[in-house]
Formats: C-alpha cells, structure tokens, sequence
C-alpha cells in the first residue's frame, strides 16, 4: 500500500484545501525514524467532509495534526486558500490559526479543569478580539446555545458536565473562532454509543450552519461513512484507498479496505468475511515494508509487491486505490 | 435440560459514597448453560462490570451485595466466606479491557502465566513453563518459546491480550468472564481475538459471559444478550430474537442510534436524548422513563416488573415496543407531542420513513 501519487487531487476551483506528498517524521534514538506519514496527498472540497480511517498508528491523527502544524512537517505541502501551511512561521502561521480549528478524542481532558466553560470557549475570541471585532458575551451564549448547552451553565467548571456535554463544550470553543475547515480527530470514540449519535447530528447540524469543511478522523468504519462524503483508508503512513463513501464501501477495491470491511461484528454485505483474517499486525514504522507497505499481511502480494510501490491509480469514478492487484469488482445486476 | 452452571437471582450491589448510596446493580437475575455465551450490553455505568466483579468477588469490602449467586449447586458467596483461593482462577476467570494493566510490567510474559499454574495447580517450575509455552502457542502467538521470555511492553495490544487470555485459560475454567475484551484493539484484532475465544469455548466447553458496549459484537458472538440499564437488566432474550424483536424501548432506541454499515452516507441518527440518570438515591420509577418516548403516567410511578417471559425473552416495561400496547402509548405520546416525562417528541423523526 502505497499510495504515492498525486492522481486522487482533483483539479476543481472550490477545493479548499489541498495537501500534497505531506511526510511526517519522528527522530527515535540515535539515528532511528518512525515514518508517520511517507507521501500522502488529498483535497477536501468546500463544505465536504472527508473522513479518514485506518487503524491506530497509521498515521491518521498524525495527518490532522500536521495540518495544524500540532506537529512539524517533514516535506510536501498543505495548501490552503493559496499559502503552504506547512512552511509559515511567526505571525503568518498564527494568523492562520483560527481557520483551522480542531476538536479531539478525550473530551475531558482537552478542557481546562480549573476555567469555567465560558471562559474555555471565550478565550481565542478575547485573543483575537481586536482582529475579529466579534467578541461578546451574546456570541458565547450564541454558540453554548448551539451545541446544546444550557448558556446558564457557563459559569461550571468541566467536571460539572458529563463527557458528552464536555464534547460540545469542545465544540462550541473550535466554532468560537468562526473557522473554515474543522479537524475532527475521534470525536465520538471515548462516548457512549446513546450520545455517539447526538454529536453526530450536533456536528452535521453544524456543519450547515457555520458553513463548514470537514476533516473527520475515526476507527469505526460505520461511524466514518455515516458523517463523510469521501473517504481515505489509511496504512502505515500511506494511503490505499480514496473515494466516494458510498462507492467505496459498495465497492471496495484494496484488499486492506475488504480487510476493515470484513472484521466489523456485522460485516459489510460487499465483502467476504473469510477476507478480515488478514495474519499478523502492523509492522513497525521505523522500518515500514519496502515496495507495498502491506505487503506483509496481504493475501494477494507477489513479487511485484515486495519491490516496486504501487501508486494511486483511478478505479472508477472519483475512486482511486492504490494497488498492484486490485481486488475486481463484482459485476452484479 | 440438566442444571445451569451459574445461576443470579435477584442481585444487587450498593456502594456508600459520601454523597448517598450508589445503586451499582439492582435485582439482577440470569442463568448460564454449559457451554454457553451471555452477553451483557449496556452504557458505562450500566453495572456491567460490577455485575462481573461481583461474580469475580473483586468488589471492595465496602459494597453491600444482597441475592444468590449459584455455580454448578454451590453459593458461591459462600465459597468467598471460606477463602478458597482455588476457586476463582480455576473454575471461574476473568479477561479485563485493558491488557497493559493486567499484566506486571516487570515480569516476563511466560513466568506470568507459569505462577499461575504453580500457584493453583502445584506445577514445578520447569512444568509451569513448558505448559505455559503450549498456552500462548494454543492462543495463536507465533514463536511461544521466544514471547515467553519477553515483557509485556515488548508486545503489541493484541498480542499482550492474546497472554491475558492464555492467563485465564490456564488451568481449564468452566467460566470465563470477558470484561470489554477487545475495546482497546483495532477491528482485524478483535476479529482474531472473538474467533479465539470462540474456538476455546467449543474445543472446552466453556461457559462465557462477555461483556460488551458493542451491540455488534453481543449480536454475532453470543447465544443470548442481557441488556442493562442504570442497573437493572431491561430485557433478555437470544440473541436473535434481541435484535430481530426487541421490546424494551432502550434496546430498540439504542439500535436506532448507531450508524450503521449498510446505510448510505450522512443517513440522520436517531439519539437518544438526555442522558443515563444518577444512580445515587435514583426515584422510584422506570429508569428509563425521562428519556423514553413510549413514557406514560404510571412509568414515572412505579418500576415496571420483569414480564413477557415468552421462552427466553423477558423484559422490564410497562409499554414494549414492538406491541399493540406499546405502539398505542407511542401514538398517544406523539399525539400530544410530548411524553409524561415531559420530553418533547418530534413528529418528523416518525414521518419520514
């Protein structure tokens, strides 16, 4: 799995933002380097959501937060409204910032424990006041009211408010900044299945209202498709698969994808569940698999695989898979 | 049918706190066959794991456990009162969620799995390793005589959960209680870990009680499924007849609620709303009332008996979904708009279809 390759960029005026051949690289010991991200590209659309999957230490998170420049970018490029994010330094990136905003897994831990709400989702608007004029105490009722907070609330403290609350908190403090594009890095994993699916509304809600793009990054391969318009399938650093939600998991083409699809508790129809016993785990990232990067546990691999790594290459429309042996489609009625 | 292996009857767990009495678990009552899978479904405070604790005689000297619990004909609280060690970890074993803090840091993998043997079977060392390379070879662990001699951090999740249950398989239980096993690894490992445990269970016969939030795995791997709910099991059934025909509507709101694989993209959730109650001094009433949309008078008065019991599904509700019964309080409650808990229904989620 490779997934070099610039094929899945598409070339549309309202992409609005781009990352290219994007590596990401930790220095370990001496001399030693895990390879977080090795060359992934992909654009979100305005008011798109595209969700990334893969299991954990593929690289997923790694991919939000270098976006953000949570972490530093090793080479290629993150473009967004016509600068390279991945290059700015000083007051330039910071200006940025508020463009992007991120909301993370732990819901409790990403507040303060010791500031009430209000002041947790007020504090980037008191920041940047003077630049946004927008600042006052009606706009953080505004929001709390939005992400379904009760505004007389404002004055408790995190640990007041149950984690599904705490994740609107988290919420309501990212669109406080009013941004373009919202990173969501497992934003409903560590909640509970009833109140996994009103923060899915809450975000789809906001989404439309705030006119957002986003960035949804989950394991759990229903929750993925339910919230995403395309979707990229990521492993060890690489992209395998890019496409259409509903076309992707309708038809999925990279064995690593039918893998995911097949060891779900209630399989997908569309792949065989014989296909989720793929053998072994993740290979280390320090020294990830010359050619394609899944070629240790891919029922499929032959020589080609072990040497050469294969590149994105269209599968249909608005489907790319980067594969030597692509699984074929299925020609059903 | 011969005698179930293990028998609950009407168990409750109390917790004083400083701030009132936490009502853990309240009146619950389940039997297991040999040979058979139990799965408890529920929402974290649901008392799932103190259901098993308890089981496990884990539980602090604090709690006030009140019921029966039965294995094969003997109380098993009586066993616990008599101190013997060679119950639990023999008979009656536990796999827990975490495997990094289940296992010693600084032991190696084998030598763990060997003290058990030696502690409750009397294995000389020599024989405690040689048979605890044979287990982390029958859980599937490649190079067994190599792991042996390895630390837990030297070992990924599913391989380390792989030595936890080699941990418990040790000296052949009759039960096996599976506490969230697979929820800190990805889906292709807990795939290989179900289908592990799957396997053990037939080749031994083994009894299971595997707890879960994922109704996905309660549904493919169990062959009946206990739904709790703020400490109470809410409905029981197999686990067919569970999700073809739920009754209680918890079970059938939180099977609405979670996306599903084969709906097409951004398809609208249907959540429940609120939130699970307090389990400190909670009010007499259905637990579930203040959320459900089903709710009517008498659910905010009295706790609704388990009832229904058809075969093997029984329920807790006044108002059963999927029933003449049930429907009509529906009907009535979107009617007037709101529940007689006051929570406020929105036709739309029932016209479109």
């Amino acid at each position: 799995m490779a997934g070099s390759g610039l094929a899945p960029l598409r070339d549309r005026p309202d992409v609005l933002l781009r990352v290219e051949e994007l590596v990401v690289e930790f220095p370990v010991g001496r001399k030693d380097v895990v390879h977080a991200v090795s060359g992934i590209s992909f654009d979100v659309a305005e008011g798109e959501t595209l969700g990334i999957v893969g299991e954990s230490g593929c690289g997923k998170s790694t991919v939000a937060r270098a976006i953000v420049r949570l972490n530093d970018v090793r080479g290629g490029k993150v473009m967004f409204e016509g600068k390279n994010l991945a290059v700015l330094e000083g007051e330039e990136l910071r200006k940025s910032r508020p463009d992007l905003q991120m909301i993370f897994q732990d819901p409790i831990s990403s507040l303060n424990p010791r500031r009430k709400v209000r002041d947790v989702i007020s504090e980037g608007l008191k920041v940047w006041g003077s630049q946004m004029g927008a600042w006052s105490e009606g706009r953080i009722d505004e929001l709390m009211h939005a992400v379904g907070v009760d505004p007389k609330f404002g004055d408790r403290r995190p640990h007041q408010f149950s984690g599904g609350q705490c994740q609107r908190i988290g919420i309501a403090r990212a669109l406080a900044m009013d941004p373009k594009v919202l990173i969501c890095d497992e934003p409903v994993s560590a909640l509970d299945v009833s109140v996994q699916a009103q923060v899915l509304n809450l975000l789809e809600d906001m989404k439309v209202r705030y006119g957002l793009t986003l960035l949804f990054i989950s394991h759990d391969l229903a929750v993925v498709k339910n919230v995403s318009d395309r979707i990229i399938v990521m492993y060890l650093g690489k992209a395998c698969e890019i496409g259409a939600a509903d076309e992707l998991y309708e038809h999925p083409r990279h064995p690593y994808t039918r893998a995911l699809l097949a060891s779900i508790p209630e399989p997908a129809p569309t792949v065989e569940v014989s296909e989720g016993d793929i053998e072994g785990e993740l290979p280390s990232p320090i020294n990830p698999p010359k050619g394609c990067r899944f070629n240790t546990r891919c029922p499929h691999a032959d020589e080609i695989c072990y040497e050469v790594e294969p590149q994105m290459e269209a599968a249909g429309d608005d489907h790319f898979v980067a594969c030597h042996h692509p699984v074929a489609v299925s020609i059903d009625d | 049918m011969a005698e179930p292996l293990l028998t609950v009857r009407d168990l409750s767990v109390r917790f004083p706190t400083t701030r009132g009495v936490v009502q853990a678990v309240n009146g619950v009552e389940f039997d297991l066959e040999e040979g058979q899978t139990i799965g408890i479904v529920g929402e974290s405070g649901s008392g799932k794991s103190v259901t098993a604790k308890t089981l496990m005689n884990l539980l602090p000297r604090s709690a006030e456990i009140e019921g029966e619990v039965t294995f094969d004909g003997r109380d098993v609280r009586e066993i616990a009162a008599k101190g013997e060690d060679h119950f639990w970890g023999v008979q009656m074993t536990m796999v827990f969620q975490d495997p990094m803090t289940s296992l010693n840091p600084v032991k190696r993998c084998g030598e763990q799995i060997a003290e058990t043997l030696r502690y409750h079977l009397g294995h000389d060392k020599k024989k405690a390793i040689s048979e605890s390379i044979d287990l982390l070879e029958r859980v599937g662990i490649p190079e067994p005589a190599k792991r042996e001699r390895q630390y837990p951090h030297e070992l990924s999740g599913g391989l380390r959960q792989r030595v936890v249950i080699a941990m418990a398989l040790a000296c052949q239980p009759r039960l096996l209680i599976a506490d969230e096993p697979t929820t800190a690894v990805d889906v292709t490992v807990q795939k290989l870990l179900l289908d592990l445990l799957d396997d053990l269970r037939k080749e031994r016969q083994m009894s299971m009680i595997l707890i879960t939030h994922d109704l996905g795995v309660a549904r493919g791997r169990c062959d009946e499924v206990a739904v709790m709910y703020a400490g109470r099991i809410v409905e029981r059934a197999d686990s067919h007849t569970l999700f073809s025909d739920s009754r209680h509507p918890y079970t059938d709101a939180l099977l609405r609620s979670i996306p599903r694989i084969e709906q097409p993209s951004h398809t609208r959730l249907d959540p429940i709303p609120g939130r699970p109650p307090e389990l400190i001094n909670p009010p007499v009433r259905c637990a579930y009332a203040p959320r459900c949309r089903f709710a009517q008078r008498n659910c905010l008065e009295e706790i609704p008996d388990v009832s229904g019991v058809v075969g093997m599904h029984s329920f807790a509700c006044h108002y059963p979904a999927n029933t003449e019964r049930g429907e009509a309080a529906l009907q009535s409650n979107l009617d007037r708009g709101e529940t007689a808990g006051g929570l406020h229904l929105h036709a739309v989620a029932e016209g479109a279809s």
